[in-house]
């Protein structure tokens, strides 16, 4: 077994080269190798800094350079998710038969969701790794993500001037191109993530035409149903991801 | 960075070709032997970033095999490439080190006189 230290430091290691965008195949072997080292070095008592030197950031960086930037993968991989987050962010609107567009909401939106990008990464990448062992690593990820969604909210309130709204046809459209992306999404990640969590997520408008309107229209029912919603496809997210590892583990076990 | 620190990096990849050229052999392995005859390494971790290159290069191939005891190793084994580059680097090493060595010896004579 790797000690405390030495799990962390993969960890570190891996959501580094990750967000360096290095091919994940490659990333699979280098961890592989530098697990089995570590596990063989520990046992006869020598601990991570005899393998890394003094500083774990600069070994990082020479593995890091070493390895190539895998283009092909980023340049699918960043259309589709951008492609994914607008369909998350138009289903419901669009299953709900209201879907429009105003200059808060587009502006907004983008603007928010480019940041909580960038927070959510800069978090998974830099800060989780090392509180990973420790509670403060859900208190960071639940403070983030009410920032996040609070972000949101305070968005869709302001969103009142439309400059354009979709006729019912427009709406239906709308949703069957979500479901196209979605479908696309599945069969390209081999998962059913993407389409198990929109079928949670029009749970919303479909009960929104059996509540009545007075428990509909209260914010705090608003606001506590997003979350539970985010929260769901975070978790899905993270299911994924988890999911996805273990297929890989398994496949190089072979 | 130090000076030893320096001349250790571009020594460490033709130790590593030379060893390798010895047998397949993995990591961890390598780390030891480089022990056994007392090269100084910077850090145990210092050889995986000059294997990728080797690697790279085609100077050696690697395969994946199960170890006896358990997880998934990576075996190192030379290439055609590989050996040429070693002997480029036998020959310039031991220019080099011939070089060195008169300078210096010249050096502590001046000062024995």
């Amino acid at each position: 077994m790797l000690s405390k230290e030495a799990e962390q430091f993969m960890l570190e290691l891996r959501m580094y080269l990750m967000s360096k965008g290095k091919n994940e195949q490659e990333i699979e072997e280098v961890i592989l190798e530098l697990e089995d080292h570590l596990l063989q070095a520990e046992a006869e008592g020598r601990n991570i800094k005899d393998i890394t030197g003094d500083s774990p950031r600069e070994y990082m960086k020479s593995i890091s350079r070493e390895m190539s930037f895998d283009k092909r993968e980023f340049l699918t991989l960043a259309p589709m998710t951008v492609l994914l987050i607008s369909a998350f962010l138009v289903f419901t609107p669009a299953m709900r038969g209201d879907f429009s567009l105003s200059k808060i909401s587009v502006w907004g939106i983008t603007i928010v969701t480019i940041l909580s990008i960038f927070l959510y990464g800069f978090l998974i990448v830099r800060v989780l790794p090392k509180f990973f062992n420790s509670k403060w690593f859900y208190v960071i990820g639940l403070a983030t993500f009410l920032v996040v969604t609070g972000f949101f909210v305070i968005v869709e309130l302001l969103d009142n001037d439309p400059f354009f709204v979709a006729t019912p046809l427009q709406n239906k459209l709308l949703v069957i191109g979500c479901i196209v992306i979605f479908v696309a999404w599945a069969i390209y990640a081999k998962t059913w993530m993407t389409i198990i969590v929109p079928f949670f997520l029009s749970w919303g408008p479909m009960a929104e035409r059996l509540i009545p309107d007075h428990i509909n229209e209260d914010p705090f029912y608003i606001a506590l149903t997003i979350m539970i919603f985010t929260l769901i496809a975070i978790i899905g997210g993270v299911l994924f991801f988890l999911y996805r590892k273990n297929k890989k583990n398994k496949t190089m076990n072979q | 960075m130090s000076t030893t620190t320096q001349m250790l990096k571009g020594l460490l990849e033709g130790c590593l070709l030379a060893l390798i050229a010895k047998g397949e052999t993995y990591g961890y392995e390598m780390t030891e032997k480089l022990k056994e005859y007392h090269f100084t390494m910077v850090s145990e971790g210092s050889i995986y970033p000059v294997l990728m290159r080797l690697q790279k290069n085609n100077y050696v191939t690697s395969v994946m095999r199960k170890s006896p005891n358990g997880p998934k190793r990576k075996y190192y084994s030379i290439t055609e490439e590989g050996l040429e580059e070693l002997e480029r680097f036998k020959e310039q090493w031991e220019k080099l080190s011939a070089g060195i060595f008169s300078l210096l010896e010249e050096g502590d004579e001046e000062d024995a006189i």
